[in-house]
């Protein structure tokens, strides 16, 4: 193997090889953190919300325009609730003050004593009168669902109070209660409703809050027994048969509008809708660095083929020279085989540094995560590859210079 | 050591055939000195990268040193180059970005030399032509002569049975043509087979023999010397 | 000579057309990555009212609760409580002043045939119209006497005034809003400010164009809900009138400077102020008051996110990829005519006059890949813009961005040439006429 003798004279000719060897070393950089950002964000798109059957969801929020007062209002939503239930294909419908993923709702404080100076965490509150666990498909881990006494209306304008009993997700009950079991364990709800703690009767394994945020956060949610109602429009959350939604809803929009007496607007939207919308930039992200990424490879592919094409055409006669000396045809392609994986070398290792470095610039400025070795590593075997694979064309061509060459004269 | 029977080479071109050696004859026995000459286009140079295993012949026999060449696949032929045969070019064809150590290495490593064995061969190379002391220095530092001096080493590293010269002293002035033409000479009477390809008729007449060749074909020209009488019918007569 | 060199220039890139292919691609599109996430980044974060984005002032308090803060804690509260808010109306300060927040409610149509929906607006007092030059198709924002005893008035968006009325001048008309019969007091003119600079908190920050503009007094008289964010860190009474009194935040504020220089006494006037309050016992937190010009408040609000940034700093890394990459290319390019550049120097062509010769090739490559990469950029942007409405509106390029492309394209040509150029000028005469 005469790899002293290359490098040697690699070193002498430096501009070509410094070109390719810092392709590599860019490209590495680049591809290996645009890589781990890829997965980092699937892995983000692809969490469960904790609704059990998200194609089948759907929720409508319905404002009539009459000026009831509170008493007629309760009864209008739970005639609504009623006609929504009777609308074949639904299996479930619960009223409700938020929807996970929707990007719109409602955090809370929650202590763990109310004298504390503190919040122990932040969570997501999903409010209501029905059943969530059912409508949404919820997994009880621990504990149970809420009674059907336990469930209330309250008119905000007069009434606020805490709820008796919550229901938590697994995530923030390890986080309130690490390695104890939360049932029967009281919070409070910070400083803005004083008195009375609440008792967690159930945990669900999973209820995302409605930003979902990256972070244990996301995970973060509470479930409250009441119903608050005002002047606001009632939210109705319906899980359908499978395959029935978009019949339901438009069944579901036609028997609210046909039995109210005064106008009614009705917004109506899914949760696959909600789940597109919410991830739509890190999707957008995702293919921008998927398509940099391999727009980069060509590149560089490209670069390290025509740089070799060119050594090959301005060493014939060399090449030449050496086929007289006795050099097989088979020396001379690992002669332009192992120049190129020396040089590919360099920039491997140029490229892990500048990975790094990158990764680390990306922390410290735009809160992104810690690059994993096995990128770099994955990288550079990749770029090791591509480098051989490169090289191969032009060394071939390289190995059928005729020894000839070396007696012809320009 | 080299023998060619009735050898031709042609080439074929799109519509053109050129036949640049025809029925071409030639022996050379181990030990001689032999300059080739001719016009420009006679063929000199076929002939030498032919008997230099460089190219392929179309037709007839050539034996190099017992063993018969027609045949031999690229490989063998490497093998035989690089083990039995030296370069000596009139551009001299040193490698630019080598120094002058590496350069001399280059047909040693192809041969499977282990390194302490290269490093003695090179530093005694280099010691024969006189330029051991400026080893680790570079082809563009040197002088024409100097070069090819160092070509000389390089071919000689191997201990060659045949040495074979294009014109080696075509790019040099007078005086450093004279210094390698002695180098020459004093390799072929250590007893090393010179085959050296020439124009210049003041150098054919310094050898013990001479061949010209016309229009792909060895003439009946020759010089005075132990061997002056037609080499074919000489051929003929010792086969 | 110049004129000579660009045609030499073309000439020699139809020469070899694989090489120059590759080339002025590699170029167009290392320019069109660069120049598209530019562009989004240049609309989400330029200065949307240049004439007087810095005396345009967000005032910021930090009314919080003592317990779960430490000192030096950043305050998270970015809106205002209504307290403050109507101390600081009534206040007088600068040259103009608004609160305002978002609201949404139903809207019913004077036309019967069409159903009531829920429209977007806001509700802020009569200056704001003057204060972020708002331009007006019909009629004029109401008066400070409609502010005064909260008047049911509004004013619509255009897009809505010609849903609910056609081309008709509507004002004088009555629609429904939110239960109450108002009356149309004038129309805005196409005016959709990306981003909603005046109110970036609670959402829609890219989105459509407000509905309608009704007086803040009067969307509090009629008890309308935030349509926004809220933050309520201490206890709060339940309805309205609790909301009102409560250290909530729920509100934005805007006061608008006589210039620049009054800064500073707007600056002393609020310390003043939160002086006041803290002795009253509101104000529990010992964190001064800030003051914010536009531009200072979209970057405390985040408005270009980490990923916009991220796409800018890969597409700029994709750039010097091609750049290096387009060095080995005219390198190789300019090795293979040593010849030809040998000859001209022997015919008497001077270090500068090749110098020159290459470096305006180089360029023709550099406007050439130009042109190529403002189609791939054009084709970029619509990509991306397919995203969804908000974001096709940040994608678009003005006559600045595509100035920039070709700057940019022929600084990267130029920049990359440097080298094989001054390589081709190296080539002495002698060499290379002298066959190998």
């Amino acid at each position: 193997m005469e790899i002293r003798p290359i490098l040697s004279a690699l070193l002498r000719n430096k501009t070509g090889p410094i070109l390719v060897a810092l392709q590599v070393a860019l490209s590495l950089a680049i591809l290996a953190n645009a890589v781990y950002i890829v997965n980092e964000r699937r892995a983000v798109i692809a969490r469960p919300s904790g609704i059990a059957d998200e194609h089948s969801t759907f929720y409508i929020t319905a404002r009539n325009l009459n000026s009831d007062g509170p008493e007629q209002r309760l009864a209008t939503f739970r005639r609504e609730a009623d006609l929504l239930r009777a609308v074949p294909g639904v299996a479930s419908v619960a009223n409700v003050s938020q929807m996970p993923l929707s990007r719109s709702g409602w955090n809370t404080s929650i202590l763990l004593d109310q004298r504390q100076q503190r919040e122990n965490a932040s969570a997501s509150m999903y409010l209501s009168s029905d059943s969530l666990v059912k409508t949404f498909g919820l997994r009880l881990v621990e504990g149970r669902d809420f009674l059907p006494q336990e469930l209330v209306d309250l008119d905000e304008k007069t009434q606020d109070r805490a709820p008796d009993q919550v229901i938590l997700t697994k995530a923030l009950a390890d986080k309130l209660w690490p390695g104890a079991s939360a049932i029967g364990k009281a919070i409070y709800f910070g400083k803005s409703v004083e008195g009375m703690s609440s008792r967690v009767v159930g945990v669900v394994e999973r209820l995302q809050s409605q930003n979902a945020p990256i972070g244990e956060k996301a995970e973060w949610s509470v479930i409250i027994p009441a119903r608050r109602y005002g002047d606001t429009a009632a939210m109705y959350a319906i899980r359908t048969e499978p395959g029935q939604r978009d019949r339901v809803m438009k069944e579901a929009e036609s028997v609210l509008r046909k039995t109210s007496s005064t106008p009614m607007i009705l917004e109506m939207r899914t949760v696959d809708q909600d789940r597109k919308t919410l991830y739509r930039s890190d999707v957008a992200l995702q293919w921008m660095l998927v398509t940099v990424s391999l727009l980069m490879l060509l590149i560089t592919c490209s670069g390290i083929v025509g740089m070799a094409s060119l050594w090959v055409t301005q060493r014939r006669k060399q090449i030449g020279v050496r086929r007289a000396l006795g050099a097989r045809r088979l020396d001379i392609l690992r002669y332009f085989i192992l120049e190129n994986v020396m040089i590919t070398s360099a920039g491997v290792f140029g490229g892990a540094a500048l990975g790094l470095a990158l990764n680390q610039l990306l922390v410290s400025k735009l809160e992104m995560a810690r690059l994993p070795a096995g990128y770099l590593a994955g990288g550079a075997l990749l770029f090791w590859l591509i480098g051989v694979i490169a090289a191969y064309g032009p060394a071939w061509k390289a190995a059928g210079i005729s020894p000839a060459t070396a007696t012809r004269s320009v | 050591m080299l023998r060619m029977t009735n050898l031709s080479k042609v080439y074929r071109t799109h519509m053109i055939e050129t036949h640049a050696l025809r029925g071409f004859e030639i022996d050379v026995r181990e030990g001689e000195f032999v300059t080739v000459t001719g016009p420009s286009g006679s063929g000199k140079t076929s002939f030498l990268n032919i008997a230099g295993l460089l190219e392929e012949f179309t037709s007839g026999d050539y034996i190099l040193d017992g063993v018969n060449v027609k045949g031999l696949d690229d490989n063998a032929r490497s093998r035989l180059r690089n083990e039995k045969l030296g370069f000596i070019f009139q551009g001299f064809n040193l490698i630019p970005d080598l120094n002058l150590f590496d350069n001399v290495d280059v047909p040693l490593r192809y041969r499977g030399f282990n390194a302490a064995e290269r490093k003695r061969r090179i530093e005694d190379a280099l010691a024969k032509v006189g330029l051991a002391s400026r080893m680790k220095h570079y082809p563009a530092e040197l002088s024409g002569g100097q070069q090819q001096r160092v070509a000389i080493a390089r071919a000689l590293a191997g201990s060659p049975r045949l040495l074979l010269a294009d014109e080696p002293t075509g790019n040099l002035d007078t005086q450093m043509a004279r210094g390698v033409m002695e180098l020459l000479e004093e390799i072929n009477a250590a007893g090393t087979t010179i085959l050296m390809v020439t124009h210049d008729p003041e150098l054919a007449v310094r050898t013990t023999r001479n061949v010209h060749i016309i229009d792909g074909q060895v003439s009946d020209l020759v010089r005075k010397g132990p061997s002056l009488v037609n080499p074919v019918a000489t051929a003929a007569a010792t086969a | 000579m110049l004129a000579y060199y660009f045609r030499l220039g073309l000439r020699s890139l139809r020469r070899n057309p694989l090489l120059t292919a590759l080339m002025v691609l590699t170029l167009a599109v290392g320019v069109a990555a660069s120049v598209s996430t530019l562009t989004i980044l240049h609309m989400m974060s330029g200065d949307p009212i240049p004439e007087k984005s810095n005396r345009l002032l967000v005032p910021r308090f930090d009314n919080g609760p003592l317990d779960g803060w430490a000192p030096g804690d950043e305050p998270s509260d970015v809106q205002m409580s209504y307290p403050d808010v109507a101390n600081l109306l009534k206040s007088g300060q600068g040259e103009r002043r608004t609160a305002l927040f978002g609201i949404a409610g139903p809207l019913e149509p004077p036309r019967k045939d069409m159903p009531a929906f829920v429209a977007d607006g806001m509700a802020p007092t009569r200056d704001f119209f003057a204060m972020f030059d708002v331009p007006f198709l019909h009629g004029q924002p109401w008066s400070e006497a409609d502010d005064a005893r909260a008047a049911d008035v509004v004013v619509l968006g255009r897009a809505m005034a010609e849903k609910l009325f056609g081309d008709a001048d509507p004002v004088g008309r009555q629609l429904r809003l939110m239960g109450t019969p108002f009356t149309v007091a004038g129309v805005v003119d196409h005016w959709n400010p990306r981003p909603r600079y005046y109110k970036l908190v609670g959402g829609n920050t890219f989105g459509d164009a407000d509905d309608f503009f009704i007086p803040f007094t009067t969307a509090i008289r009629h008890e309308a809900d935030n349509n926004g964010g809220m933050s309520c860190s201490s206890k709060r009474e339940p309805g309205y009138a609790g909301l009102l009194a409560s250290e909530c935040t729920w509100l934005q504020f805007w006061f608008e400077a006589r210039s620049a220089a009054d800064r500073s006494d707007l600056q002393a006037w609020l310390d003043n102020y939160a002086g006041e309050q803290r002795k009253l016992g509101r104000f529990q937190r010992k964190v001064p008051a800030r003051l914010y010009d536009v531009m200072e408040w979209m970057e405390e609000l985040k408005i270009v996110g980490n990923d916009n940034k991220l796409s800018v700093w890969l597409a700029f890394g994709f750039l010097a990829l091609c750049l290096v990459n387009t060095i080995g290319l005219l390198l190789a390019k300019f090795s293979v005519r040593a010849s030809e550049i040998g000859v001209r120097r022997a015919l008497g062509a001077s270090r500068r006059e090749i110098f020159r010769q290459f470096l305006i090739e180089t360029g023709v490559i550099g406007l050439t890949g130009g042109v190529l990469g403002l189609v791939l950029a054009f084709g970029a942007l619509a990509l991306i813009g397919m995203q969804g409405k908000e974001v096709a509106a940040m994608a678009r390029m003005d006559w600045q961005m595509l100035a920039m492309t070709f700057v940019l394209s022929v600084a990267a040509a130029v920049l990359a040439g440097l080298l094989p150029t001054w390589r081709a000028c190296q080539v002495t005469p002698a060499i290379q006429l002298k066959s190998q």
